[in-house]
């Protein structure tokens, strides 16, 4: 591949307590593409991208080992803080989850809050809110509640909201699984469009997703990386049985 | 066949007809002898209250004039004690539910604060009287009651106040602290605003409490009477619970100031209803936009 490697895996083993759930990954994730996660249920997808911007660090008991590389420095090193991590790779998460708070406010939180980005908000939250292409439909209510958009919005709002920490890697965990199509169609056409700025990282267990919008495909199965290649290649030809087997339905 | 279904179903509607029987004559009897008690204050004492009987001093040794030393006094404490137990209670709730590590030692604490909320409220009064009263050398005044009743409240708001913070969801932590804002400006940004209508709702019933109690400020606070108005948080203050424990037992007047003495009780009924229905008011502001 001829892309730069913007995060790169050396031998991650991955730990709940006593139990692994992730065996020796290693692997590189290209700028300013779309990769892929897809596996069956329980294999350890959400557990590698929440391994990405230390989210795993809030449950209690778990343990990474090997070198998790993010644009060349370690981020398990002792004296990185995760909270600088989590600004600079941003996550959308499979339920949208808007805060309580204003469509505004929802963005303005982060850059708020963490000074990043602090110039001038109202240009950030539009910006933001244009890039989610969620500007149109929004931009007359801005003060009225989150919570009362429709789950496509919410989480085109999540989108937005974690754009506006301006991050380099956007994580996405099955950001489609609660929409109706419509909604997932537009998800997706956003994704193609902000593959153009920010390197994409997103699980989903849509096949047809998979093969659409992303560069690169990664198979697991339970904790194992089985096989990661151009997405062309894993959907038209793969090398492994069981990656064939999973992309055709035959069990997963 | 059809005579066993059909005796099936009617044993069935009987057993259901019994069952909401027993419970409607259990709402009843509650609200009966609630009623009954509301009513018998308000019409042994209803004659007395009128405008001077609330804002007038006492006089002719508390026989005759007002209460409203004890009124004011009462307040005082009250909001006082919430004063400090409020934040008091919210921090140690925040520390239990969002930094402790959950194990043992948390299981001990928490038990500690639930037998706290048990323990007989002289208790405090005696604690109150030894720690803030010489110790610390407050003397007996509207500090040191504020302080027995806040900790005579604390655990209710502790309670209160975890649970209110375990029913913020999770996944509104995760989306803040996926946003790279630290863990303490995400409790206080999204989880606290979130919980606090929770917060104050269980809170009101350490109010009720504060504003009732009689022991916890006899030692601490209480005065059997003051000439006036106390002129800084280290004065004594009258209060209604302990002027009716005064009115009730102490004195030559316990017959002849009957009618006082149920208009003080009233009057206490009236400030507990009247604080809790502020912060009934400051919760639905609260909870305006705040829906999930
Ligand atoms: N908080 C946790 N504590 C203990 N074990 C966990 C925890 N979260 C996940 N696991 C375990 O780790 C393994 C991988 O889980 P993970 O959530 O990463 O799977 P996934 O591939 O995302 O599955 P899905 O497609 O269902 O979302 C599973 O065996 C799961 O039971
Ligand atoms: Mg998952």
């Amino acid at each position: 591949m001829d892309a730069n490697m913007i995060i790169s895996l050396h031998n991650v083993n991955f730990y709940y307590g006593p139990s692994r759930a992730l065996n020796d990954i290693s692997m590189d994730f290209p700028e300013k593409q779309v990769t892929a996660l897809i596996g069956p249920s329980g294999c350890g997808k959400s557990t590698l991208l929440r391994l990405l911007n230390r989210m795993n660090d809030l449950i209690i008991g778990t343990r990474v080992e090997g070198k998790v590389l993010f644009e060349g420095k370690d981020i398990y090193d002792g004296h990185v803080d995760p909270v600088e991590i989590r600004r600079k790779i941003g996550m959308v998460f499979q339920k949208p989850n808007p805060f309580p708070k204003t469509i505004y406010n929802n963005i303005a939180y982060g850059p708020k809050l963490t000074g990043a980005n602090a110039g001038d908000l109202d240009a950030l939250v539009e910006q933001s809110l244009k890039q989610a292409v969620l500007w149109d439909e929004v931009k007359d209510v801005l003060n009225k509640s989150a919570m009362n958009l429709s789950g496509g919005q919410q989480q085109r709002l999540c989108i937005a909201r974690a754009l506006a920490m301006k991050p380099d890697v956007l994580l996405m965990d099955e950001p489609t699984s609660a929409l109706d199509p419509i909604s997932t169609a537009k998800i997706e056409e956003l994704i193609e469009e902000l593959k153009k700025n920010y390197t994409i990282i997103i699980v989903t267990h849509n096949m047809q997703q998979a093969a659409r919008i992303s560069d690169s495909t990664a198979f697991f199965y339970i904790g194992n990386l089985i096989e990661y290649n151009k997405t062309e290649k894993i959907f038209t030809n793969p090398d492994v049985k069981q990656t064939e087997d999973y992309i055709t339905g035959r069990f997963g | 066949m059809n005579e066993s279904i059909n005796s099936s179903m009617k044993w069935r509607y009987f057993k259901q007809t019994l069952f909401f029987g027993i419970v409607r004559l259990s709402f009843l009897i509650i609200a009966l002898a609630l009623g009954g008690l509301l009513l018998y204050i308000v019409i042994n004492g209803i004659g007395v209250i009128n405008l001077d009987f609330i804002t007038t001093m006492p006089t002719d040794s508390m026989t005759r004039g007002g209460i409203m030393p004890a009124i004011v006094g009462t307040i005082y404490l009250t909001v006082g004690a919430i004063l400090i137990g409020l934040p008091l209670g919210v921090a140690s709730a925040i520390y239990l539910t969002e930094y402790a590590v959950q194990g043992r030692m948390i299981r001990i604490i928490k038990i500690g604060i639930n037998c706290l909320a048990g323990v007989p409220s002289v208790v405090f009064g005696l604690f109150g009287l030894g720690l803030f009263v010489v110790m610390l050398k407050f003397g007996s005044s509207i500090l040191a009651g504020s302080l027995t009743l806040g900790f005579l409240i604390l655990p209710t708001i502790i309670g209160a106040a975890e649970e209110a913070l375990k029913a913020v969801p999770q996944t509104f932590r995760e989306a803040s602290l996926a946003l790279g804002v630290s863990k303490w400006q995400t409790i206080f940004r999204i989880v606290l605003p979130n919980a606090l209508p929770g917060i104050l709702t269980g809170s009101i019933l350490g109010v009720g409490r504060a504003a009732g109690e009689t022991a916890p400020i006899m030692f601490t606070a209480a005065a059997f009477f003051t000439a006036k108005l106390p002129e800084s948080i280290f004065g004594e203050v009258m209060a209604l619970p302990y002027h009716i424990y005064v009115l009730a037992t102490a004195g030559t007047h316990i017959e002849e100031t009957r009618p006082m003495q149920f208009g003080t009780v009233l009057v206490l009924i009236a400030v507990v209803l009247g604080i809790d229905l502020l912060a009934i008011i400051i919760r639905s502001r609260m909870r305006r936009n705040k829906r999930w």
